[in-house]
């Protein structure tokens, strides 16, 4: 018997507050061992991490690569793959290798068997695919069954065809179905991380609120607490509420500090919407059971009639160069607004002579207004800026030629009242050009409404 | 006073990747009252202090948590060429400086 079975047979038969152990907010980034080992002695019926989010931005799901170090990424693994097996619980992992979709799903699973043959470990994997097909999805588009997300445009046929991959963000039930296939280790592609936590307990019956809102904290491990960490933290479910407390004792779970996690990446502290439906948290109540831990309830479910999963893709725009230099004459810095466009167009005249304008050329000048997205009027200019020129062109040679050139002209152009004649930059290292490979853009972040959203998401399991 | 005074956090970062939240925290009820009665935090100032509409400015009172969220539309959608900042997470500059 694999251990998801284990674990519903024993709280069918003997029902009983259940334990999850929300062990890594970003696996592939460290999981302290204190911590995590500390959450393993309390027993859990579940171990849960999520892998990916969409915050780390389109290149990783455009290429198809992890964002995180190959090393790490094992390390945390097997941290919890070892964990998980020695005391005979389910490994539920979301959003596999950063993004989700087919090849990052793929080198994870590469990685558990790696590691179980290592290890000589024997288990029961569900693996749960996130890649939605084209064909489907064009025909949604024509059946006008996609929805733009936050004002996104409305999606063409030719988008999804471009789109380098795809992925839905599936919710509880592909879980529930692959907890139910009898498994211990169970890996899915994009989802949402709040499945990873409430897919069990509400196959047991516990209530959905309750269930949602204690993934949605507990998926970030102890990010909740006061101070917040990555260290793993413990959540006890009931049919009234939860308990969170910090597998790390310098880490206090207090109502003020969960309350306000409810804040964190989300546009409305009140409602978290899920492919099956909404968590409503308007009536949550937060109190102190004592100075480290924190009772919540409250929260609500309200099934929606239109259930939606949310798709990503990402499109490959071009080939990316930079070009990295640092100024500190203030008369430089004082006409930078009129030397950049000045040596862009030199630039252009050059490369252009025999070939089309393929290409941007964008500049950052940081101690000016390289970071905020409004840089106010007025303000001083500081006595040293850093330049960055981005050129994102057809091909990775055509870029590097933009930034080449750019560098050169930018390095010895002439502008009023120059003292500096021997030129105009300091690199901090040659070569200044970068070379950054292929550049993404999100093309798809929609809603595809859709009657069956866990027809989407085929389950595979394998013997190891 | 200002905000940056006041406020025990002041943060940005995405909440997807074509809106911007900023959360104010503030560790008491006195000091959460005073900030979230300030018409300094009209949509109409946020919205002049981030050079996007008043309508495109949402202020949510969150007294649960001692704190105040405010959602921007983001100008460049996050990794979009021209973006600054992908995860948004230094998008919060601009309203330390707002007297309270």
């Amino acid at each position: 018997m694999s251990a998801s079975t284990r674990i519903l047979d024993e709280v069918r038969r003997n029902r009983r507050p259940m334990r999850f152990l929300g062990a890594s907010g970003q696996l592939g980034y460290g999981i302290p061992t204190p911590a995590f080992n500390a959450g393993l002695a309390r027993k859990p019926d579940l171990i849960g991490c999520d892998m990916g989010s969409i915050d780390i931005g389109p290149t990783y799901l455009g290429k198809g690569e992890m964002a995180t170090a190959p090393a790490a990424t094992r390390r945390d693994l097997r941290k919890v793959l070892l964990g998980a097996r020695s005391i005979d619980v389910p490994l539920v992992i979301g959003s596999a290798g950063s993004a989700g979709a087919g090849p990052h799903l793929d080198a994870t699973l590469a990685i558990i068997r790696e590691i179980a043959r290592a290890e000589g470990l024997h288990f029961r994997l569900g693996v749960l695919r996130a890649d939605l097909s084209r064909d489907g999805l064009r025909a949604a588009v024509r059946a006008g069954r996609v929805t733009g997300i936050d004002d996104m445009p409305v999606l063409t046929e030719e988008e999804v065809t471009e789109a380098a991959h795809i992925v839905g963000q599936m919710g509880m039930g592909p879980f529930r179905r692959a907890l139910a296939e009898d498994i211990d280790v169970l890996i899915a592609g994009r989802a949402c991380d709040t499945a990873i936590f409430a897919s069990l307990p509400t196959m047991l019956d516990f209530p959905t609120g309750l269930s949602v809102h204690m993934a949605k904290i507990i998926e970030c491990a102890s990010l909740c607490c006061l101070p917040g960490g990555r260290d793993s933290i413990l959540a006890t479910l009931d049919d009234d509420g939860f308990v969170l407390e910090s597998m790390a004792e310098q880490r206090r779970a207090t109502p003020v500090s969960v309350a306000a996690h409810s804040l964190y990446e989300q546009a409305d502290p009140y409602t978290v919407y899920e492919p099956e439906g909404r968590l409503d948290l308007s009536a949550a109540e937060y109190a102190a059971v004592d100075d480290r831990r924190c009772s919540v309830a409250g929260a609500r479910w309200h099934t929606s009639s239109d259930p939606c999963v949310k798709i990503e893709g990402a499109r490959r725009i071009g080939e990316r160069a930079v070009l990295l230099a640092g100024a500190a004459d203030p008369r430089f810095i004082a006409q930078h607004r009129d030397i950049l466009p000045a040596v862009a167009s030199v630039v252009r005249d050059l490369v252009c002579e025999d070939a089309p304008e393929d290409y941007t050329l964008r500049f950052r000048v940081y101690g000016v207004d390289g970071v905020r997205m409004a840089a106010l009027a007025g303000e001083a200019l500081p006595r040293e800026v850093f330049i960055m020129g981005e050129c994102i062109a057809p091909t990775a040679d055509r870029a590097a030629e933009v930034v080449r050139t750019l560098k050169q002209y930018l390095l010895h152009h002439g502008y009023a009242g120059r003292l500096s004649t021997a030129g105009n930059l300091a690199f901090p290292f040659t070569p200044p050009e970068v070379s950054l490979g292929p550049a993404y853009r999100f093309n798809l972040y929609h809603l595809l409404h859709t009657p069956d959203p866990d027809a989407l998401f085929p389950l595979e399991v394998e013997t190891l | 006073m200002k905000l940056a005074d006041i406020a025990q956090v002041i943060r940005s970062k995405n909440a997807g990747p074509r809106r911007l939240t900023l959360d104010l925290m503030f560790a008491t009820d006195a000091d959460y009252q005073r900030v979230a009665q300030s018409p300094s935090l009209s949509r109409e100032n946020i919205g002049a202090r981030y050079r996007v509409a008043a309508n495109d400015v949402t202020v949510i009172p969150y007294p649960a948590g001692r704190a105040i969220k405010i959602v921007l539309a983001r100008p460049i959608m996050a990794g979009d060429p021209g973006d600054r900042d992908v995860y948004g997470a230094q998008q919060h500059a601009p309203l330390l400086e707002v007297e309270i």
